[in-house]
């Protein structure tokens, strides 16, 4: 009986402890977030970033086809036409207004893929949680890229 | 064969300008003859001569005059096409100069043979002496009581009109030639089966004759002599007949205007204008820009013939004959064709208008030095888009000497491509090239 | 051709190994469509003349010889200027002919720019889709584009950008052909070819929308519409224009719910596919601030927003205490509808038979002189065709294309007599240009041309009229066997309009053309209101009647429908003294007019965007229109407010849907009846004219009118 117990038992409970224990030596996969950040893949797809050409112009010039490869139809783009006195990107038409509803974007990059300038790009900043509906409406100023330092035109 | 002057048998003659002088020479008798003859009669008279359009195509006149309708019902015209633009050819230009009545006689035949109302003479803008001189012969003609109101007594009115071009290749297409007369952009029009022939629906829809000047300047012979006896000159060839003016030029002794029976040699031609000068033969390109080119076996074995000429791969078109030495550069040469094209395209379709420019451009980058070895393959594609595809015959016109030319010598392409200059490079080349040229990497 | 008429009316050919019927000359283009194929195209319009210079249509094309063999043509054909015949033999699909659309697409392609991300056509671009379909994927281009002006402003609404032109010629076709115009042209030769205007002057045409729509690239684009959206944003409804009263049926694409282009619709009955710039570009108020969108009540000098249960209670006490003493008048953007439910308002909630949708000056008992009898698609096979009056292309744009459609096709011979200079003296058999004032004279000397009896001595009329005695002669000789009328009701404005139009009845009567006569409403929903019998009944009191009640303080309460009668009615002084003196005024509307000043009560209403509802067009074609866009505010369809106004005053159940109306107006308007909404689909149904007796002719005074000179 006893030494049934035992085998039964004891011995698998002790078991899974040395194999526990084995793993006290070994390093440790988990890390210290949000202190720690753990390095992403080099095709993370996370949160959309509009790019700028060096020279600081915007790459996006407004014409909706990462809106319209949209699967969940969560970008919305209304275009202007450039002048010469408010130029925001090479050619004759711009973004005026580009919004991303990140509740809906299932992150899919299809907007990447769809832009002829790649100006839409998706990065590696994946803390997107906030506090109201409202802030997840990502609107142009959120999206773009700074201005690159060394364009102080 | 020797030349058989028929049509420049008096151009040398001043006299003969004026209607006196061609009178003299036994001038208006084809017309006189015609007139006393039914107008049946005149045409069975062209068809017995054989007569081929002389513009180009080589079209049985008799055919056109004979498809206007007999019943009339609308105003019919006579049209003379004397939009002489194919680069090589001059030899309208002399016949409207030195033998005006010759034509206008050749016109008022047709016109009393498809009971012609109105006849226009739609000359090439540039050709500003010629149409002095065409319309001083209609006034001589008015005068004369060839033309105008009840001519020489048989109640049948004949006007005729000179109507300058503004400066179009294009315009020298039959359809676009209407066109142009009528008011509108010389562009082509629809043509059979598309639309009706232009002996049905021409000129603002009525039936019209449209001939070239020299098969106009042909018919008065024909009836004076008789069309059997026209027949007689050019027998040897299959289907071929009469005279054919052939205007020589590039690199020969003696460049003119050489009329020769059909069944002349080539060679013959050559030996007339007076040999080669500066080189021997190395090419000729027989009958205007527009026919493919042939290399030097080639053009001392044609005959002169229509269907002789295709025979040899070329044509006899227009008749400007082009002989050119060994130190031309084909590629230089066929560029500067192709340029001619493309200025010269109207744009009204597509495979003309972008075709004729590609392969301009494509041409003028191998002559700077810059071609691939795919241009070549690139080249024959163009032209067999173009060959065939286009709306008018000008777009064919510009297939064909580059798509000849690279088949006859295709080793002068391969050769400019892989070493950036030409394969006849040097001192004779370079003072005949247009500029601007790159220089030679010798 | 002669021949042709002998010969049987149908022809066999076979396509792709399938042998079919097709009507003698039709174009191998049209006959592939019968078995399910298509040819790709970019010059053909099936409304235009075929030309063939895009070479994209191009077919393999073979005869049937006597021994059963097939005898190719050596070269491709262009299967959009081919005319069928017996025993031709068409392949659509062959690798010769797939070849052949790939290189005429390679050919297209090297020049033209590929911006296609930043082109307002693409998403709807002809030269995509074939390029999709039959093109090569590479280009073998590498010499250096092209480069002309771009985004180059051809007009206030048509921009033009000449690197993306593929010279197809289908906008110089469509000036030439169809608008008569002749604004646009070809300029240069070659691969320079470019459309243009003449000496690049404006490019000014009534229907110059047509070509950014018929445009197969991104070279003509709408200047409004420029970098508003892209097509795959837009949603697309049919809707119907109200700009004029022809009625032409319209696609309204709109994005989060505004308007951004209107494009034209096909209707063989009505417009065919053609609008004109006033219907494609005149409908930005729609999106315009001055909409009126909430209730408005008046508080002493003020007006302060409100809400509909105030104003009814307001407005109920005010009609019901001015008891008969109450009047409406509408304007001509009222649906069927609204004009139903506010004339059932009137009639058995106030009691009043004050009701009128009329502003001309003259207003005619007689209902013959209103007839309309020729509908606009008969116009195209009218022989002679006698257009009189103002200018048709002002006034009816689409019906003067039929008109121009009607001479250039078929030809046609088309009077014009007309003040001033205009678009149809262009085509025009006989153009008489009288003084104005002298309408009834110059119509009294047709008269007597044309029957040798009665109107005017003709050498005195034309003193008078200052048309000469030959061009009288020459429109009468044309017109004495018969002629179609196209005239319009704003005739009625003129001070003898009564006559000008008498003048008209009898000369059509006097030419046996009673048949063919034809006054044409001028607004939207005119026709409609009088189907409707929107008009005071014997005891009633008309427009002018009722606006000189209002002004001299008769009149208590008056009701205003989507109109503005500052800008409708000829005598302004008498309007604002009739608005000032009136006690109760309603002004209903979809948009704030100049009257509001002087409203008691304002009321939002829809505009047709909106709402559902019918609208009857100049030739009684009764057509729907459905909600597209969600009313603004607190608008409401005005039929919707009338029938709540009854229920709260008459405890009558209010209709819930515009269907539900117009079984009300089938049940008292016999006409109506086959215009129920189910039948409505398509091109609407044509209700049928009122029955009247044989045309009467009238008494006519054949005299000039003095004409002020400052009058316009």
């Amino acid at each position: 009986m006893i030494t049934e117990v035992g085998k039964d038992v004891v011995l698998p409970i002790l078991k899974g402890f040395l194999l526990t224990g084995k793993r006290l030596f070994r390093d440790k996969s988990t890390v210290m977030y949000p202190e720690q950040k753990r390095e992403s893949y080099p095709r993370t797809r996370w949160r959309h970033v509009l790019a700028r050409y060096e020279n600081g112009l915007e790459k996006c010039i407004g014409c909706s086809l990462c809106a319209g490869a949209c699967p969940a139809r969560c970008i919305y783009v209304e275009a202007a036409e450039n002048t010469n006195e408010e130029r925001y990107s090479p050619g004759e038409r711009y973004a005026m207004r580009y919004e991303i509803n990140m509740l809906r974007c299932i992150f899919c990059g299809f907007c990447q893929e769809a832009c002829p300038t790649g100006a839409i790009v998706l990065r590696s900043d994946f803390e997107l949680a906030d506090y109201q509906r409202e802030d997840f409406v990502y609107t142009k100023e959120m999206l773009l890229e700074p201005m690159p330092v060394q364009s102080e035109r | 064969m020797p030349e058989t002057r028929l049509l420049l048998k008096h151009s040398g003659d001043a006299a003969y300008r004026s209607i006196q002088g061609y009178m003299d020479k036994g001038g208006y008798a084809g017309l006189k003859k015609a007139l006393s003859m039914d107008r049946q009669a005149v045409i069975d008279e062209i068809k017995a001569s054989g007569l081929r359009g002389r513009g180009g195509a080589g079209f049985p006149t008799w055919i056109k005059w004979n498809g206007i309708e007999k019943e009339k019902t609308k105003p019919h015209y006579i049209l003379c096409n004397a939009d002489e633009g194919e680069p090589g050819t001059f030899k309208d230009k002399e016949l409207m100069e030195n033998t005006p009545h010759l034509m206008i006689e050749g016109m008022i035949i047709a016109g009393w043979a498809t009971q012609g109302d109105v006849g226009y003479v739609y000359i090439r803008g540039e050709f500003v002496d010629c149409a002095r001189a065409v319309k001083k012969a209609i006034d001589e003609a008015y005068e004369a009581g060839f033309l105008g109101k009840n001519i020489q007594g048989t109640g049948w009115n004949f006007d005729m009109y000179v109507h300058l071009g503004a400066g179009s290749y294009e315009c020298g297409e039959e359809s676009a030639l209407m066109s142009s007369l009528m008011g509108e952009r010389g562009m082509p029009r629809l043509k059979f089966p598309h639309a009706p022939l232009p002996t049905v629906a021409g000129l603002w829809d009525c039936p019209t004759v449209i001939n070239n000047v020299e098969t106009y300047a042909c018919a008065p012979y024909i009836l004076v002599n008789g069309g059997e006896w026209y027949a007689t000159l050019g027998a040897s060839t299959k289907n071929s007949r009469g005279t054919k003016i052939f205007s020589v030029s590039g690199h020969v002794n003696r460049p003119g205007n050489y009329e020769i029976e059909f069944g002349t040699t080539l060679a013959e031609l050559l030996e007339m204008a007076g040999g080669m000068k500066g080189g021997t033969l190395k090419a000729c390109v027989p009958g205007g820009s527009s026919v493919p080119i042939l290399n030097a076996e080639q053009t001392m074995n044609a005959v002169i013939g229509y269907e002789e000429m295709v025979d040899a791969g070329s044509m006899v078109g227009s008749g400007g004959c082009m002989f050119l030495n060994e130190h031309t550069c084909i590629v230089t040469f066929i560029w500067r064709t192709a340029l001619f094209y493309a200025r010269e395209s109207c744009g009204k379709c597509t495979p003309c208008r972008e075709g004729t420019a590609w392969m301009e451009q494509i041409l003028d980058r191998i002559r700077k030095g810059g071609g691939r070895m795919e241009d070549i393959e690139l080249l024959k594609e163009i032209c067999s888009q173009i060959d065939g595809r286009s709306f008018c015959g000008l777009g064919d016109a510009a297939a064909w000497p580059v798509a000849g030319a690279l088949k006859v010598f295709p080793e002068e392409f391969e050769y400019f491509i892989r070493h950036g200059h030409s394969i006849v490079d040097g001192p004779e080349y370079r003072r005949m090239a247009p500029e601007p040229l790159t220089p030679a990497k010798v | 051709m002669a021949a042709a008429a002998n010969e049987p009316q149908s022809v066999i050919l076979t396509i792709n190994d399938i042998e079919i019927e097709v009507p003698r000359g039709e174009l191998i283009v049209e006959s592939v469509k019968r078995i399910g194929l298509e040819i790709p195209i970019f010059c053909y319009h099936s409304r235009m003349k075929p030309v063939g210079m895009c070479r994209m249509c191009l077919v393999d094309v073979g005869f049937k010889q006597p021994d059963g063999s097939v005898r190719m043509m050596p070269k491709p054909q262009a299967g959009c200027t081919l005319p069928a015949d017996n025993n031709m033999v068409v392949y659509t699909d062959t690798e010769k002919v797939r070849r052949d659309r790939k290189g005429v697409l390679e050919f297209l392609l090297i020049n033209h720019p590929l911006d296609c991300p930043i082109c307002d056509r693409g998403g709807e671009c002809p030269l995509q889709n074939n390029t999709i379909f039959y093109g090569p994927s590479t280009t073998r281009y590498v010499e250096i584009k092209r480069h002309l002006p771009k985004a180059f402003p051809l007009s206030k609404y048509v921009t033009l950008d000449l690197e993306r032109c593929i010279q197809c010629g289908r906008c110089v076709r469509f000036t030439e052909e169809i608008s008569g115009d002749s604004q646009l042209a070809f300029r240069f030769r070659g691969a320079m070819m470019q459309p243009s205007t003449f000496e690049l002057t404006d490019f000014e045409s009534r229907f110059s929308g047509n070509v950014i729509e018929i445009c197969p690239v991104g070279a003509l684009t709408s200047a409004e519409y420029r970098f508003r959206a892209r097509p795959w944003d837009l949603q697309t409804k049919p809707s119907i224009c109200l700009e004029c009263s022809n009625g032409c049926n319209t696609w309204f694409d709109y994005r989060v719910a505004s308007l951004v282009r209107i494009n034209g619709r096909t209707n063989e009955a009505v417009n065919e596919e053609w609008t004109c710039d006033k219907g494609k570009f005149g409908q930005n108020y729609l999106n315009s601030p001055d909409r009126l969108t909430e209730v408005f009540v008046r508080d002493g000098d003020k007006l302060i927003e409100s809400n509909w249960a105030t104003a009814f209670q307001q407005v109920s006490v005010a009609f019901q205490s001015a008891g008969s003493k109450c009047a409406a008048l509408v304007g001509g953007k009222a649906s069927n509808e609204d004009i139903f439910m506010l004339k059932r308002l009137f009639t058995e909630a106030f009691g009043s038979n004050n009701l009128d949708h009329r502003w001309t000056r003259c207003l005619p008992k007689s209902d013959a002189l209103y007839r309309v009898a020729t509908s606009i698609a008969d116009f195209e096979n009218e022989p002679v065709i006698f257009v009189f009056g103002n200018n048709i292309a002002e006034e009816q744009p689409i019906l003067f294309l039929r008109i121009r459609k009607a001479w250039f096709r078929n030809d046609a011979k088309v009077i014009v007599a007309c003040p001033e200079a205009c678009e149809a003296d262009t085509f025009a058999h006989t153009s008489l240009r009288y003084r104005p004032g002298t309408e009834a004279v110059l119509l009294g000397a047709i008269h007597r041309a044309a029957t040798g009896a009665g109107g005017v001595d003709i050498a005195e009329a034309s003193s008078i009229t200052g048309v000469g005695e030959e061009a009288i002669r020459r429109a009468a000789d044309a017109m004495k066997s018969g002629f179609a009328l196209a005239a319009s009701r704003s005739l009625l404005d003129l001070r003898n309009g009564e006559h000008v139009v008498g003048a008209l009845s009898n000369l059509t009567i006097a030419c046996n053309s009673s048949e063919k006569y034809n006054l044409f409403a001028t607004s939207a929903n005119e026709e409609g209101a009088r189907q409707i019998e929107f008009m005071p009944s014997a005891e009633g009191k008309n427009t002018r009647e009722i606006l000189e009640a209002c002004a001299s303080g008769e009149m208590k309460a008056l009701w205003l429908l989507e109109c503005d009668p500052l800008s409708l009615s000829h005598d302004n002084e008498l309007v604002t003294k009739a608005l000032e003196t009136v006690e109760f005024l309603v002004v209903q509307n979809h948009i704030k007019s100049e009257c509001v000043q002087f409203a008691s009560v304002l009321l939002p209403a829809c505009a047709f965007s909106e709402k559902d509802g019918t609208y009857t067009n100049l030739e009684r074609r009764v057509q729907r229109i459905k909600p597209i866009i969600a009313a603004k505010g607190s608008a409401k369809p005005a039929w919707k407010s009338f029938g709540e106004l009854l229920l709260r005053m008459k405890g009558d159940p209010p209709p819930f849907h515009a269907h539900e109306v117009m079984q009300l107006i089938a049940a008292s308007h016999q006409k109506f009846q086959s215009a129920i909404y189910e039948n409505l689909e398509g091109e609407g149904v044509v209700i049928p004219a009122n029955q009247s007796t044989e045309p009467q002719a009238v008494d006519v005074e054949y005299t000039a009118m003095e004409v002020p000179s400052n009058t316009p």
